[in-house]
């Protein structure tokens, strides 16, 4: 496959790919719709894709994979609606020292927040009998810490976090006088 | 002078190779003339191997020496469903090897998966070369997309074990869409639908002229026409247990007879409305008389019968539409891919579940290899560019405490791509860490496959509110994975680039390409005990240096050694590992010991932490690293750090 370019535009946009926001990576202007986001990204990818670049020598070869691993980046948080906005308000507060990026799995972590307070409890009251429990099962009384988190799921029914917790303590216990 | 890169789509049922000449696509035959060739290996008692359909017809005579559907085994673990699966129906031997790694043993020889299919390819590569008249080295392999990394890998070196280089690891739908869209000016979108024999795909791309795009991925790794042959089965063997008391599926004879029938019903079943089973002798009752079975299986009978296994191709395409945000009314064409799709109540559920009449004019069982040369032949500069942008068709996670696996790159994400995640520590001064990298959908760790893991210890010990570890995790165009763990700190080149498991260790894998360069003629038990027996060379005239190549292009009429593809030991051992050479990618084994430390510290911390009970049952981590690690899901030493910046 032939590349068409420079080698020397190479170079240069690897050296200052860091300093660039995703808009200018993937050079379109702020207010770019998604049909020219997805354009840009193509004639990106027809320069900087790994296929299109077996001929070039190691060095380049492997500017290249950089630039093209950042432009697929670049892609996939412009193209979708929620990470574009995260990304924009991010950028508006950016200073000029910190890196121009987001995660792209970085929606998801509210997700993932939910799911941690679902495991210490959402109310006050769950998360004292959670904590109760936890001293319990350290102290290895099991019993116990079954009661203490029934007494934190009259508090949060719907926590499935604690109800995984209570069968997996009941099995364990079960498990245990077997032995 | 041209280079010549051929396409392979390495099947679970069939394998067929193509290769652009003159600008055009051509489906290379072998040497009797067929276009595809069964995915089978046959191990003769001397030793020789035997592939292709000949060796598929010799598994009803040797079907323990027989192996076939290696594809189904391939970067899997031995305590898998899929093993566990094959196990119940396969003659041959599967067996447990170290690191949950699956063997397969023939004659008291055992040979990984990719050693099996290396042996498919190197047929492939000698069609090749028979047609090309020269030395054939590079090629695009195809694979299912959503084969997830452990498979991808050990794809990629069973084809270095065949001697080629893998110019790229291609998903087959998207193989699939090139071969109908190269060259034509395409402004469409459309859904692969790619029913193997082993495995289902679907994709949803978009073609812009010389641009596809894949915008979706998903598939079943368990589900392909195996499955409908197997409902088959099932009904010839109820049918004879009812009649004569014996279970046929007991006995590897029988049961290869009728599936070779099944197999035959269900292809008579595409052209005809009924079709009739007559087998003679499924087998012998304990008094020696021979009892034979006769059925008559109706169109309509077979749809009902394999109902639900249709239905589940649709709930793929279901997922796959939505996570485009797309419906079948956007779609402009559909492709079907893959032998199954033959069969009329497919095309017809197919056609009323998108609306529309699929694309049927390019051969669903070449259409994935055409699609292969034409990327092969476009990367070796040989055919007009066109450009693949694929995606990673699983989330890639890392492992966290609280036995969980927090996403990294979602599923569906454009590949290549990179992304880097900061932790710290579990606890102060700790001295070092356990990265677990995951595939799967699940927010439970051990709900998903296991990448692979690897310690790293190399950054500055502290506070684990000052430790801040980066951990890089790549996605490659080949859709491999790769993680790198440094010290965000000191910025220090204490980061190690590990490749994951793929099973077999580069040690290994450079063992077995020496041992086929320099003793396959005669390996191991085989050898020993038939030594002072003539042996023939395995079939792999492919191996070689290009003057032995010449002889083999113009002698090799005769498929399966006669003697032709004879390289000397000299000339072999000559070879060495020439343009093999791969940094030595070792994983840093963790001691046993040190491990079950860190794993019971861990785990009484965990409470302080995250609500886990999963107190380390693997205290039993003897075996290997991955025993270990399977046990131990929980024993994560990592914490995510709160937010960063």
């Amino acid at each position: 496959m032939s590349t068409a370019i420079d080698p020397l535009e190479i170079e240069a946009l690897a050296r200052i790919m860091d300093e660039l926001d995703y808009y200018q990576l993937l050079n379109v202007a702020p207010q770019a719709n998604s049909a020219d986001i997805r354009k840009a990204y193509h004639s990106s990818c027809r320069s900087f894709h790994p296929d299109a670049n077996r001929t070039l020598p190691d060095d380049l070869r492997e500017h290249c994979g950089r630039i093209s691993k950042r432009i697929t980046e670049a892609y996939c948080v412009l193209r979708d609606t929620r990470r574009r906005k995260a990304y924009d308000a991010k950028r508006g507060e950016n200073d000029g020292a910190s890196t121009l990026r987001i995660q792209i799995a970085e929606a998801r972590n509210a997700h993932v927040e939910a799911r941690k307070s679902e495991c210490r409890g959402a109310t006050t009251q769950g998360r004292q009998f959670h904590a109760k429990a936890e001293s319990d099962m350290k102290a290895g009384n099991f019993s116990g810490a079954i009661q203490n988190l029934q007494m934190a799921l009259t508090f949060e029914p719907a926590n499935d976090g604690f109800k995984r917790v209570v069968a997996e303590l009941k099995g364990r216990q079960k498990a245990g006088n077997r032995d | 002078m041209a280079e010549i890169a051929v396409g392979i789509d390495l099947g679970t049922s069939n394998t067929c190779v193509s290769m652009m000449q003159d600008g055009q696509v051509k489906v290379l035959d072998n040497a009797y003339g067929e276009r595809t060739s069964a995915s089978v290996v046959h191990f003769h008692d001397d030793g020789s191997v035997e592939v292709g359909n000949s060796a598929k017809a010799k598994g009803i005579h040797a079907p323990a020496q027989t192996v076939s559907s290696a594809k189904r085994l391939i970067g899997r673990y031995h305590f898998s469903e899929e093993v566990k699966k094959a196990q119940a129906v396969y003659a041959y031997e599967v067996v447990e090897a170290a690191n949950h790694g699956v063997r397969i043993e023939v004659r008291e020889e055992e040979f990984s998966l990719p050693e099996i299919s290396a042996m498919v390819l190197r047929e492939m590569k000698q069609i090749a070369e028979r047609h090309a008249g020269e030395s054939v080295t590079k090629a695009v392999i195809t694979v299912p997309a959503y084969f997830n990394d452990n498979q991808r890998q050990a794809t990629k070196d069973a084809g270095r074990i065949a001697g080629l280089e893998v110019l790229r690891i291609l998903n087959e739908p998207t193989a699939a869409a090139l071969a109908y869209g190269f060259g034509m000016g395409l402004n469409q979108r459309v859904a692969v639908y790619d029913l193997g024999g082993g495995t289902f795909d679907i994709s949803v791309l978009e073609i812009g002229k010389d641009i596809f795009e894949v915008l979706s991925t998903c598939g079943d790794t368990f589900l392909g026409g195996d499955d409908f042959d197997d409902r088959i089965v099932d009904l010839l063997a109820d049918e004879f247990v009812g009649r004569f008391g014996i279970n046929p599926r007991n006995d590897p004879y029988a049961y290869e007879k009728l599936k070779l029938a099944a197999e035959n019903a269900k292809k008579a079943l595409s052209v005809d409305e009924e079709t009739r089973v007559a087998i003679d002798d499924v087998m012998k009752n304990d008094a020696g008389e021979a009892l034979g079975l006769e059925r008559t299986i109706t169109r309509a009978e077979f749809a009902q019968l394999t109902q639900d296994l249709v239905m589940r191709t649709f709930k793929v395409c279901d997922e796959a539409l939505q996570q485009s945000d797309l419906t079948v009314r956007d779609l402009d064409g559909v492709i079907l891919v893959g032998g199954p799709t033959r069969l009329p109540i497919i095309r017809e559920a197919v056609a009323h579940y998108f609306q529309q009449e699929p694309r049927v004019d390019v051969d669903p069982d070449e259409v994935v290899s055409m699609g292969a040369a034409i990327h092969a032949a476009s990367l070796v500069g040989e055919a007009q560019d066109s450009m693949l942008l694929d995606v990673t068709p699983l989330d890639l996670r890392i492992g966290v405490a609280g036995g969980l696996a927090e996403p990294v790159i979602e599923r569906n994400t454009p590949v290549p791509i990179e992304q880097t995640r900061t932790f710290t520590t579990f606890q102060d001064h700790q001295e070092s860490v356990q990265i677990r990298v995951y595939q799967g959908d699940h927010r439970q760790a051990e709900d998903n496959t296991l990448l692979g893991q690897f310690e790293f210890s190399g950054f500055e010990k502290g506070l684990r509110s000052d430790v801040r570890i980066d951990v890089t995790f790549e996605i490659d165009a080949d859709g491999l994975v790769n993680v790198a763990a440094a010290d965000q700190r000191t910025g220090e080149a204490a980061s190690t680039r590990i490749a994951l498991s793929s099973g077999l260790a580069e040690q290994e894998i450079e063992k077995i390409i020496e041992r086929d360069l320099a003793g396959r003629v005669a390996t191991g038990v085989a050898a020993e005990k038939a030594a002072g027996e003539q042996i023939q060379p395995i079939a792999v005239a492919g191996e070689e240096p290009s003057a032995a190549t010449a002889k083999v292009a113009v002698d090799a009429d005769s498929p399966f050694g006669d003697g032709n593809e004879d390289l000397s030991t000299g000339r072999e051992e000559e070879l060495d590992l020439d343009g093999l050479d791969v940094e030595d990618a070792e994983f840093d084994l963790v001691d046993d010991e040190e491990l079950r430390q860190l794993t019971q510290e861990a785990g009484d911390d965990f409470l302080d932490q995250d609500i886990t009970l999963d107190v380390p049952a693997g205290a039993d981590a003897s075996e290997g690293f991955f025993e270990t690690s399977v046990t131990n899901l929980s024993g994560t030493d990592l914490d995510l750090t709160e937010d960063e910046k």
